[in-house]
């Protein structure tokens, strides 16, 4: 037992201190380097900021499957708004706020449909996305649209400090999600509602509305992955995002989120995001296309989602064991 | 009419981890008669089954079938005796025709494909036999509880079943649906079916068995024949006549009516006629037992007062103030609540002690701005482990890996931190040790000194003495008998709850 | 009273819902030569719903189990681009593609299987995973050009272009589609197998204790599934008469999409093949209407979600209605 706690405490900056070891002695030119850094860092950016808000609909049990459509969607809207307001500063901060109500309007439509009619997470989300992509298509003409308006360039691509800002958006939205889960009393309810939402309701706590919360941020922090990604590719389209629903959800994972509900940390979610960039980074620099990723990337979900419902049985094994002589 | 012994168990002895369940119980069956088993909850009733129907092994004794010795060693090997067992927790598939549910797994082939001509026709003749109301070809869906039980009958008689063992068969189901069933029984005694009927009520087993054991404290107390199935008496049987003398068992009650009422329920009634017309009052500093057998609307009337459910009507009143129950504005008003299903109703296994005692009280953490005080939430998580000795007495330690009377402990402690009016605690110690259990009625008893009003909902007869100042007993949905400054004892909360009147001592 | 079926009326409800989607697009889009309602336009409707309607038996025992399988497309993929590579560098005869094919299907079938059935990940969980797992193997052997860029492999191989025809126009996918969803029917009503993939669906519980052994009759729903999907990638390589990596792309919605509307219920214990045919012939019609009617075909995407919800809606809150009466009525019926 003491030999597992320990493991669980280390493992992941050894994991993480472990990748870059390997990858520094693997490829120690290209991936020391500083231009190198800051393309692990768009990377990490981007998935920090979707899964520091999609680590609530994983704190209640549920799940997005809409999160790469979603993004699209809300690139789509983003960079269609600055457009037809005159590419204007102005006209940026338009866009980006309407994508960011298209978002949160999305997850509360989540949130009210799985709730209200008790209907499976995954299979809401699995038509929503279908949805989003059908709007995004619709809305670009199927078409890629560039936006090149410094001031929507500006958020993927202006450095503070040698730092690209959807860094510092990430390091903000994390800690605000982080407060929010671990100081605040929404997070304890949070937290309560994923470990059992039977026994959260006879505690007086309205499951629904805080479930619906959830997929609200979800929403919000998705459609933010979408503004930055779009500005850091100076264009949206349909494809914006294509592959972030799995690099969100092992992110989280390999953070230790459990998608059973009620397990997780944001910390965990950012060293996770943090992982799937060197991940990314490391095929990419071994020249592994980012195609064949996925190999690699559902493998370890299905090792750690096995993992974990293995250990669950096993728990709840032994707690029939144990209440069983107890019983007696 | 009952002809020779179908099954006999000889000198069972049972024990889980050195504490005796059963010991030297003998227990017969012949063919062809109904059979009641009846006992207090923890008599040893399920456990006795549970060897017969080979998912428990036995320590000692023998068990034998028509004669010869059998050993049974899980259901698969009573199946193949000729035994079986009416699950309460129904087995059926609802999307399959009865027909398909009665030959599951078993079904008649031609080649690969299952002969349907063949089956509904072998159904129908079980049907035909023991006239059943079922069709065939009927899809489970579109039967009620009560078919759908006779379904699993059906399927116990297919195999040529000789003894079908029922456990509470009429919990779930209607007076009319219950009525069919008894008829049924009727009918499958004639046939020679044997059956082993599970019931704590005595009124059934009054009208259906031909002969009774009884089982106290994991012993044989009684085998009754049909004419001395005397309701008084079998509960004197069941209860005990040298432990009704004994302190836990008698108990003269006092309540103060003086005290200022505190709750006042007024003619409650549920949606789905669980319970009707429910009005009473519990007052300051005093704890209320609430009696009954299982199934007699207890645990939905105080799931009513709290919130968690609706009632249709009635009004629930709070030291003279109109309450719109829901578990939130309870909570506030000073309303605790200890659910009966522990495990899945009471707390968060998952998070530790601070966060599940915490849980309903950060109305009164303090809280600078949207920001939860640490340390004023673990002080409160140490007050709880200190008050009422939460072992282990680490805050952080996760609450599901705990032992179910702490786990307890846990739910009640969150509901001391704050300033109760009212506690309603379900079934508060089941499947917990007895010095767990004695810490409990403590914490009880002192939150009554403190002026708090308590209900108590509970099965174990000796617990509802030990605790309450006044007993309320219900039975079917209604209120039959209240103990109010009387000597009360076991056997007459017992035959309240049973409908049964006791003979005057 | 005879009241009706819950299954039936179900059914009944999707082949209105089929019936009047055609009648719009006659009126919309009109009837006669070059319109909507001809010969030869509803012809290619079916052609259509053909590799749905294949895939979707092989997806209806599974969604029967209470299961789903979101890797159907990128498994299309993979068995794709095995027999390109076949094709591509041997000079095997066709027959051994095919099988080559089809033996893709069934190891990825049995690989989810495994995952979901022995290791009890979630399903929606372990074959999301699968789903870019098999992507990603379909891009590693991937056909490439002299400079190592993937390419579109052309699969002119006499058998393919036969598989892709048809006798008239009365094509063979039309066919393959009738004889599996006939022998995916008749498992499913007449069987063992299938009388246990309901059992295993409604109440994993009850099966387990009426003997059935649940584990392995989810794990066979799998590789059934593997195998329609070879089947459907077969014939969808004859038709486009190449191979390519993004085939079956987003295609793991069409079967679920055709199950649900179909009267499937995601919860699992209900529905069946036909009932998934009348779902993938109404998604068809949905997409060739569109089409006719010279609507951006993205709109198709967003009809599609919808329809899905507004489905599941229904079923979700029509159906424990509709149950509770039934369990009301037929306890009365029983006591008369």
């Amino acid at each position: 037992m003491m030999k597992n706690f320990n493991w669980s405490k280390y493992s992941k900056p050894i994991i993480l201190v472990a990748f870059i070891v390997v990858l520094s002695i693997l490829r120690p030119k290209a991936f020391l380097s500083l231009d190198n850094f800051s393309n692990v860092l768009w990377s990490v950016a981007v998935i920090g900021i979707m899964v520091s808000g999609t680590i609530f609909v994983f704190l209640i049990g549920g799940i997005d499957l809409s999160i790469a459509t979603l993004c699209a969607f809300s690139a789509v809207i983003a960079v269609t708004v600055t457009h037809n307001m005159g590419d204007t500063p102005g006209a940026v901060f338009a866009g980006v706020f309407a994508a960011l109500i298209a978002g949160a309007l999305a997850g509360a439509i989540h949130g009210i449909v799985i709730t209200t009619f008790k209907i499976p997470a995954f299979l809401v989300t699995f038509a929503t996305q279908s949805i989003f992509l059908g709007l995004a298509m619709v809305m670009t003409n199927n078409k890629i649209i560039s936006c090149t308006v410094p001031a929507f360039t500006a958020i993927g691509a202006f450095k503070i400090l040698g730092f690209p800002l959807p860094v510092y958006f990430m390091v903000v939205i994390a800690l605000v999600s982080w407060y929010v889960l671990r100081k605040t009393v929404y997070g304890r309810y949070v937290y309560a509602v994923g470990g059992n939402p039977t026994a959260s309701e006879i505690s007086g706590i309205n499951v629904k509305l805080v479930s619906i919360v959830c997929y609200v941020l979800s929403g919000l922090t998705t459609a933010m992955g979408g503004i930055v990604l779009a500005s850091m590719t100076q264009q949206a389209s349909s494809s914006t995002g294509a592959g972030y629903t799995n690099d969100v959800i092992t992110a989280a994972v390999i953070g230790g989120v459990s998608l059973l509900g009620g397990e997780g940390t944001v910390p965990g979610a950012i060293f996770g995001a943090v992982l799937m960039g060197l991940l990314n980074n490391g095929l990419n620099l071994m020249s592994v296309p980012s195609t064949h990723a996925g190999l690699v990337k559902g493998l370890v979900i299905v090792v750690a989602v096995a993992f974990d419902a293995m250990q669950h049985a096993d728990q709840s094994r032994k707690k029939v064991k144990k209440v069983k002589k107890a019983n007696a | 009419m009952a002809g020779n012994t179908l099954i006999e168990a000889k000198g069972i002895y049972k024990s889980f981890s050195g504490v005796p369940v059963l010991q030297d119980v003998h227990f017969e069956v012949k063919a062809g008669e109904v059979h009641a088993l009846m006992g207090e909850n923890g008599a040893g009733k399920s456990t006795l089954i549970k060897i017969i129907t080979g998912v428990y092994t036995k320590d000692a004794g023998q068990i034998y079938w028509e004669g010869q010795p059998v050993e049974i060693n899980n259901y698969q090997d009573c199946q193949k005796l000729g035994v079986a067992c009416i699950y309460q927790e129904l087995s059926v598939i609802p999307p399959l025709t009865v027909a398909q549910n009665v030959f599951l797994g078993r079904e008649p082939r031609k080649g690969v494909f299952i002969d349907y001509a063949k089956m509904n026709q072998m159904t129908q003749e079980l049907i035909d036999k023991y006239q059943f109301p079922l069709k065939p070809t009927t899809v489970v869906d579109n039967l009620g509880i009560g078919q759908r039980q006779l379904i699993e009958i059906l399927k116990g008689l297919s195999q040529d079943s000789k003894l079908l063992i029922m456990d509470e068969p009429t919990a779930s189901l209607s007076g009319k649906e219950a009525e069919m069933l008894f008829k049924i029984i009727q009918k499958l005694r004639s046939e020679g079916v044997s059956i082993i009927y599970i019931s704590h009520r005595l009124e059934e087993v009054y009208m259906l068995s031909d002969r009774l054991t009884i089982l106290r404290d994991g012993k044989n107390a009684a085998i009754l024949e049909k004419q001395d199935i005397i309701p008084a008496k079998v509960i004197e049987t069941m209860i005990g006549k040298v432990v009704d003398e004994s302190a836990g068992s008698r108990k003269m009650l006092h309540s103060d009516d003086s005290a200022e009422v505190r709750l006042d329920v007024k003619n409650l009634t549920d949606k789905t006629d669980r319970y009707r017309n429910i009005s009473f009052q519990v007052h300051r500093g005093e704890i209320l037992g609430l009696g009954g057998l299982i199934g007699a609307g207890r645990t939905e009337v105080v799931r009513a007062i709290y919130g968690v459910d609706k009632a249709a009507s009635g009004e629930v009143w709070l030291d003279g103030k109109k309450l719109d129950p829901s578990p939130k504005a309870s909570i506030l008003e000073g309303i605790g609540f200890v659910p009966e299903d522990r495990r899945n109703q009471g707390f968060i296994p998952l998070l530790s002690t601070i966060k599940n005692v915490a849980l309903t009280n950060y109305d009164i953490v303090k809280i600078s701005g949207t920001s939860i005080s640490d340390a004023d939430e673990l002080a409160m998580a140490k007050r709880a482990i200190q008050a009422i000795d939460i072992r282990p007495a680490d805050p952080n330690k996760q609450v599901g890996v705990m032992s179910g009377g702490n786990q307890q402990k846990v739910v009640l402690g969150k509901w001391l931190m704050r300033d109760l009016k009212l506690l309603i605690v379900d079934e508060p110690t089941a499947g917990i040790d007895v010095g767990a259990k004695d810490e409990i009625y403590q914490i009880l008893e002192n939150l009554a000194k403190q002026g708090v009003a308590v209900i108590v909902v509970t099965s174990d007869l000796q617990e509802l003495l030990r605790v309450s100042h006044r007993i309320i007993v219900m039975r079917k949905g209604d209120i039959v008998k209240e103990f109010k400054n009387v000597e009360v004892t076991q056997s007459k909360v017992l035959s309240a709850g049973q409908g049964v009147e006791e003979e005057a001592e | 009273m005879k009241r009706m079926n819950q299954t039936t009326m179900r059914r009944l409800i999707s082949i209105g819902m089929l019936v009047i989607l055609v009648v719009l697009f006659t009126i919309l889009a009109g009837a006669g030569k070059g319109k909507f309602f001809n010969f030869d336009n509803l012809i290619e409707v079916v052609r259509d719903a053909s590799i749905p309607a294949i895939i979707g038996v092989g997806v209806t025992f599974i969604i029967i189990t209470a299961g789903i399988d979101l890797s159907t497309g990128s498994m299309m993929a993979l068995v794709g681009m095995t027999m390109a590579n076949i094709y591509a560098y041997t000079l095997l005869p066709f027959s051994v593609m095919m099988l080559a094919g089809i033996l893709v299907g069934l190891l990825c079938g049995l690989c989810n299987g495994v995952i979901v059935a022995k290791f009890n990940v979630p399903e929606f969980i372990g074959t999301l995973a699968t789903m870019s797992i098999f992507r990603a193997l379909t891009y590693i052997i991937a056909i490439r050009d002299a400079n190592g860029v993937i390419k579109s492999q052309p699969m002119n191989h006499s058998g393919y272009t036969w598989l892709g025809g048809g006798i008239g126009k009365f094509y063979y996918v039309i066919m393959a589609m009738i004889v599996i969803v006939a022998a995916g029917q008749i498992v499913l009503k007449f069987t063992r197998y299938g009388t246990n993939l309901y059992s295993v669906g409604a109440s994993k519980k009850a099966a387990t204790l009426s003997g059935i052994d649940v584990a392995k009759t989810r794990l066979i729903a799998y590789v059934i599934t593997g195998f329609t999907v070879a089947v459907g990638a077969i014939f969808t390589t004859a038709r486009l008469q190449s191979a390519t990596t993004a085939i079956g792309m987003d295609f793991e919605f069409n079967p679920i999409a055709a199950a649900v509307v179909g009267g499937v219920a995601l919860s699992g214990g209900s529905g069946d093949v036909i009932g998934t045919l009348i779902g993938a012939l109404f998604m068809a019609t949905l997409e060739n209407g569109v089409r006719k009617l010279s609507i951006n075909t993205a709109y198709q995407y967003v009809i599609k979600g919808a329809i899905i919800i507004a489905v599941v809606i229904f079923d979700a809150t029509y159906k424990a209605r509709m149950d509770r009466k039934a369990r009301e009525e037929g306890a009365k019926e029983g006591l008369e």
